[in-house]
């Protein structure tokens, strides 16, 4: 009980009449990689977001079994959009999303910034970068906020292979230092460098 | 600190969207133009009368122009998702959000409203009693706006919408800020109206968040 942060109990949930999620059970514990796959509209997106508490499952149940009152303020979620501010500057963007502003906040942004290799883009609007670049912006506020759990949507897509290196090592790190991640994907990941739980989701 | 932070984000981008700041004030001072042109032909103190009232509509309609603005680049860029699922803050967070837009897109006209009026002759006391209402007023219609935007947001096109729903609200305060604007002009008490519009403003002030978060919840949902 104590490694467990979130239990999953019985969701389902029904759109149009037409049933997405069907009587799902799991649990999220520390230091574990859960990896959501499924065909395309298989209710991974949804899944997702009634974690989180953005959308109400018809029924089931999400607990916060981790003791912390305040888990879902220290989780983190990156959906389909990016949560980042295209008539902002890279570096403006972190900022703003640094929860606490310490003295050591210049080198963590630093920091964030020289592990995605992004330094050299730091004064751009985000709106002139490449998709892919914006998608690791988005992916560089993982680092510099003090989370518990992260949540976030299809990370490989838009990546390429080094970028996706880095956040499987980013992950890696951030899984042992006790935290917990939930992500989607299209297909099943094998050759991960961090131990995934794969959950299927049958719709 | 915090709140501090965001109002310079708000800034910082509305500084870097362009000329759409300015956009407001034009607008008044075609609408003022047109209006002065097209009733050139009427008498001087009929004109005066009229003038501080069309001042009034004016900047009601120009309050209405951007509203569906309020939280729409937020949702479309992921920020709102993100900052309500945080579950931190989130009414004093709307409320800076329509503060800031009401200091961007409303406030200068608050402003070059009353200069206008005064220019084109109005006496000092309405001129000071159009500010004032419009000072109470135009808040009041930025917290109204918020609610229609926060519950139309997850349509595409919700500008037609976001003023259907608002013109009804907009009544108590359209007859409240011209009536005082008016009752100034003939040199009578208008403290009655001052009062309800305030009344009005803190209502929607303390409905206005709690409003906009369920309706912004719904609408992600």
């Amino acid at each position: 009980m104590d490694n467990s942060l979130i239990e999953i109990e019985n969701v389902s949930l029904l759109r149009n009449d037409k049933s997405v999620l069907k009587n799902i059970s799991f649990e999220i514990k520390k230091s574990q990689a859960l990896n959501l796959y499924g065909l395309n509209g298989s209710g991974k997106t949804s899944l997702l977001k009634i974690i989180i508490g953005m959308t109400e499952p018809t029924s089931g149940f999400i607990k916060n079994v981790s003791g912390d009152e305040d888990l879902f303020k220290k989780t983190i979620y990156i959906g389909h959009k990016y949560g980042i501010k295209g008539n902002l500057t890279v570096k403006e963007n972190l900022s703003y999303a640094l929860t606490d502003n310490s003295d050591n906040s210049q080198l963590i942004i630093k920091t964030a910034l020289e592990t995605y290799k992004m330094t050299q883009h730091k004064s751009m609007l985000t709106k002139n970068l490449s998709h892919g670049q914006q998608k690791k912006v988005s992916l560089m506020k993982t680092l510099i906020t003090n989370s518990l759990l992260w949540v976030i949507d299809e990370p490989y897509s838009a990546l390429d292979d080094e970028s996706i290196n880095i956040f499987n090592n980013t992950a890696k790190a951030y899984l042992e230092k006790g935290g917990a991640l939930i992500m989607t994907s299209h297909k099943e990941i094998k050759e991960s460098f961090f131990t995934t739980k794969n959950y299927k989701i049958y719709s | 600190m915090k709140i501090l932070n965001i109002i310079t984000k708000e800034f910082l981008l509305a500084s870097r969207s362009g000329y759409e700041i300015f956009m407001p004030i034009v607008y008044l001072l075609i609408i003022i133009i047109f209006f002065n042109i097209s009733i050139s032909y009427v008498a001087k103190d009929i004109m005066l009368e009229l003038l501080p009232l069309m001042i009034w509509i004016s900047c009601l309609l120009i309050c209405i122009l951007n509203l569906e603005t309020i939280f729409k680049e937020d949702y479309d860029d992921g920020t709102l998702e993100m900052f309500l699922i945080k579950n931190d803050g989130i009414e004093i967070g709307i409320l800076i959000k329509i503060l800031s837009h009401w200091l961007l897109s409303n406030l200068p006209i608050v402003i070059v409203a009353p200069l206008i009026a005064m220019v084109l002759g109005l006496d000092t006391a309405t001129t000071l009693t159009l500010f004032l209402t419009l000072l109470i007023g135009t808040p009041t219609m930025s917290l109204i706006g918020s609610i229609a935007a926060a519950l139309t947001i997850s349509l595409r096109k919700n500008k037609i919408l976001v003023s259907i729903i608002v013109l009804p609200m907009y009544v108590p305060i359209l007859i409240f800020g011209t009536s005082a604007v008016n009752n100034s002009f003939f040199k009578m008490n208008y403290s009655t109206e001052l009062t309800l519009m305030s009344f009005l403003f803190f209502i929607f002030l303390l409905i206005t968040p709690l409003a906009c978060s369920k309706a912004l919840k719904i609408s992600l949902d």
